[in-house]
């Protein structure tokens, strides 16, 4: 793990979970796997709170736990699922725009407490979609639960491992911790419940402040002391699933970025055929048939079959590369090339952020050198018709940082440098991992600022948070119009203006957090793809 | 009384009589003579003489010495340049004759010494004196600005030299590429929009918003924007910058030869495209472009909380 991983990692926890867990975390991040007392002991915090906080950490499946020899269960903390925090805002809005609101709450629940039974999700979330209807109406748990079930059918919620049922008596005593098995036909087998009810409104309101950060509550209270049937069934989100919905997205944006509207929804309508059929991590999806196509395009599209064809015949000769024809059964079998488009989608990620930083000359070079793979000096200056001068001090400054390497080529045995070729070439994979670690050392300076910018404004803050506080109590037990203003205006209108500054800011800081996590996460899939294919 | 021995002297060997004789041999083989062919001709004289004869019509700058792999040849200078020649020294004729063997490219001036064997002193001021003569000129390169190549004085310097087009005066146009750049791209823009617009289907759509090299070319032509006449290579060059922009995508198809444009069976197809993706999350934020990204930490000099870069960008 690089240094500004772990800085990042410690940041997140730290925000929403709070010192302990950030230490234990960062602890387990840095070493390892070890066992329960050797991080007590190591951190110099008491075993309760090691253990407490190794649940929570748990459950939010930040950290799992082995059994090694004799008996010793060690705990290992997963740095990539604590990046993946950053990308829950991501999640819960994918939903929503899938499966609107239900569907949104149902994954934030699930994101926010990691693991849930199916009951005890539904009755939460119809809780709170009842607290934002009008009042009378309520929302119905047959809804919830249907939306759940959708949830669970296209895979984007599933089975979290269980402990096995083991049938044999077994003299021995119980292992110091269950190895967890998943049984992959019941992944997203929705058990049969038959939830009835509806939702209920809560009558204080006891909303959370706007500036304070999300605090993870490490138990959640049931109000119903009778067991539910799905007891011991619980729910996580599948992360991978919405990986792959991304990936689709961004394939899908390029082609209809390079071509028209027309042959981006023909490549959406085969990435959805292959949603479930292709395993994520394949380089090509299933083969698809143009008649299959043909009947699953969306009904709005009354394209005819000929020019469906058409359109696949020119998707496939596209220098992009993105679909290949892999035979001619059934009109034509196509498949596209998942490898291809992310390194496509990597390539042209690191040439925007060239052109950004150095200038759309510099991108030229970069590009050049990239399809000609390797060049020399006196080439790049001829191919690119830049000035020799220029074209030298391109090449130099991207050189130094790391985009464009150089291939020496000795003439004679003792590699003099006047007899040598120096040859630039561009390797993409180990430029998208420079790029990585410094999307993540910016997202830590972007959190960092934030927590800045809120902490100078603490104590205008805590202000603005009694005023509303009195201000409620006072409507609930009837005040005055006057009085209201009266605590209105102690708030001055210039500090109304820096709470107002200051909320921008952060709204501003915490959409580009975002954006920047969009990068990550083209980058992440090329290199994960890549690595998979050695 | 001593006797007198005369020698018979046949009248061909009269030494005048045997230079002309081997000038009008050299006449009648304009492409050169052996000293077998001399030999043949004129059997009865005798080795020695024949070599002065040479000699002499070579020191006179009558006859050119030339090696070819049967042997020596001997060929009948051009009367002009015999002219040009007459008070020069042998060392000047021999560099010269090295540099009008140069050619277009021109030669450099350590190439002359090599080839002639002769010390750096003398080969400058025998270049000095031929230059001041004007029979030679000195022309720089584009390639190395501090090298000069010589090369005859009416010769054109070869594109190579000059750089071609884009150079003029040693010099990089680069507003002249630029403008050529703008100029293509927009042709091509206009050309697929128009087919975009056109609604047909794919196919022909796509096909139309294609633009073969030639069409460009005759496209650039006309608008004369171009002082120096450019060829179907020179746009394909711009073009090819066009392409590593990321700005223009090119196919190539099998065309029938014959048909406008066409290079060895194929053509060249050039369509402008956009750009895959819009511009990337990292540089939206002000770390992604910051000059002292490294130096950056929390507690130091430069750092997230005092960073002046963010604190411009919050304000936008």
């Amino acid at each position: 793990m690089t240094q500004a991983e772990i800085k990042l990692c410690s940041l997140l926890l730290q925000e929403h979970f709070g010192e302990i867990v950030e230490k234990i975390g960062v602890h387990l991040i840095r070493t390892g796997s070890q066992p329960l007392r050797v991080i007590a002991h190591d951190t110099g915090t008491s075993l309760d709170q090691v253990k407490k906080a190794l649940c929570v950490l748990i459950q939010h499946n930040l950290v799992i736990y082995q059994v090694h020899k004799r008996g010793v269960v060690e705990y290992e903390a997963q740095c990539s699922q604590v990046l993946r925090m950053l990308r829950y805002p991501r999640y819960i809005y994918t939903t929503k725009t899938l499966y609107s609101d239900t569907g949104e709450l149902i994954v934030e629940e699930l994101l926010l407490n990691g693991k849930l039974t199916m009951s005890a999700v539904v009755k939460k979330v119809a809780d709170r979609l009842t607290e934002t209807m009008e009042d009378g109406k309520t929302i119905d748990y047959a809804e919830v639960s249907n939306t759940f079930v959708r949830l669970a059918d296209t895979h984007f919620v599933q089975r979290c491992p269980l402990v096995p049922n083991t049938e044999n008596s077994d003299p021995g005593p119980p292992p110091p911790a269950p190895t967890l098995v998943v049984n992959e036909k019941d992944m997203y087998l929705v058990p049969k419940l038959s939830l009835i009810g509806k939702g209920k409104r809560r009558r204080s309101s006891d909303e959370d402040t706007a500036g304070e950060p999300k605090a993870k509550r490490p138990k959640h209270t049931t109000d119903n002391k009778e067991p539910v049937p799905d007891d011991g069934i619980y729910w996580q989100v599948n992360l991978d699933r919405f990986h792959q919905h991304f990936r689709d997205q961004a394939i899908v944006s390029a082609v209809a970025n390079r071509m028209d509207q027309t042959s981006s929804e023909i490549v959406r309508t085969m990435l959805r055929m292959s949603e479930i059929t292709t395993p994520s991590s394949a380089p090509f999806t299933q083969p698809l048939s143009s008649n299959e196509i043909f009947r699953s395009l969306p009904i709005g599209y009354n394209i005819s079959k000929q020019v469906l064809d058409q359109y696949l015949t020119l998707l496939a000769d596209d220098p992009l590369e993105f679909v290949g024809k892999s035979g001619d059964s059934g009109g034509g079998m196509y498949v596209i090339n998942l490898h291809k488009a992310l390194a496509s989608l990597a390539t042209a990620t690191l040439e925007s952020v060239i052109q950004e930083r150095f200038g759309s000359r510099c991108a030229r070079i970069f590009r050049l050198v990239l399809q000609k793979k390797h060049l020399e000096q006196k080439q790049v200056e001829d191919f690119a018709m830049i000035p020799a001068k220029e074209a030298k001090d391109m090449l130099y400054k991207m050189l130094s940082e790391n985009f464009i390497s150089l291939q020496e080529i000795p003439k004679t045995p003792d590699h003099a440098p006047s007899r040598t070729f120096y040859l630039y070439t561009v390797n993409i994979l180990s430029a998208a991992r420079m790029l990585l670690h410094r999307c993540y050392k910016s997202i830590a300076n972007l959190i960092e600022r934030r927590q800045f910018e809120t902490k100078e404004n603490k104590r205008l803050l805590e202000k603005s948070q009694r005023v509303e506080a009195i201000i409620a109590s006072m409507q609930a037990t009837g005040a005055e119009e006057a009085q209201l203003q009266e605590i209105e205006e102690m708030i001055t209108a210039p500090e109304r203006q820096q709470l107002e500054t200051l909320k921008r800011n952060v709204n501003k800081l915490d959409a580009s957090e975002i954006q920047v996590d969009e990068t990550i996460f083209l980058l992440e899939s090329y290199i994960e793809s890549t690595m998979k294919r050695q | 009384m001593a006797e007198v021995k005369v020698k018979v002297q046949l009248p061909d060997a009269d030494p005048v009589e045997i230079e002309n004789r081997i000038i009008e041999l050299c006449h009648q083989f304009p492409h050169g003579i052996t000293d077998q062919v001399i030999q043949n001709e004129m059997p009865h004289i005798e080795a020695q003489q024949r070599a002065v004869a040479i000699n002499r019509l070579l020191s006179m700058g009558q006859l050119d010495l030339l090696r070819s792999n049967t042997g020596l040849l001997y060929r009948i200078k051009d009367s002009q340049n015999a002219g040009k020649m007459k008070g020069s020294d042998n060392q000047e004729k021999l560099v010269y004759q090295i540099i009008e063997d140069a050619g277009n490219k021109g030669i450099w001036s350590r190439d002359i010494r090599y080839k002639s064997n002769l010390p750096l002193t003398e080969i400058n001021k025998i270049l000095k004196n031929l230059e001041s003569k004007k029979l030679i000129k000195a022309v720089k390169s584009v390639a190395a600005s501090k090298k000069k190549v010589y090369m005859l004085y009416n010769l054109q310097p070869d594109r190579s030299v000059t750089g071609g087009a884009w150079y003029s005066d040693q010099d990089f146009e680069s507003e002249f590429v630029e403008v050529l750049n703008q100029q293509c791209f927009k042709f091509l823009q206009t050309k697929a929009e128009t087919a975009r617009e056109s609604k047909q289907n794919p196919m022909i759509q796509r096909n139309s918003s294609f633009a073969s090299s030639h069409e460009v070319w005759k496209y650039i032509c006309e608008l004369g924007i171009s002082k120096v006449e450019l060829s179907m290579e020179d746009i394909e060059t711009i073009l090819n910058t066009l392409i590593y922009d990321g700005k223009v995508e090119m196919t190539i198809i099998a065309a029938k030869e014959g048909t406008v444009g066409s290079v060895d069976g194929h053509m060249k197809l050039y369509r402008a495209v956009s750009p895959i993706i819009p511009p990337t999350g990292l540089v939206r934020a002000p770390c992604g472009l910051c000059p002292v990204f490294d130096d950056c930490h929390e507690g130091g000099e430069i750092s997230p909380s005092n960073c002046i870069y963010m604190t411009e960008w919050l304000e936008f």
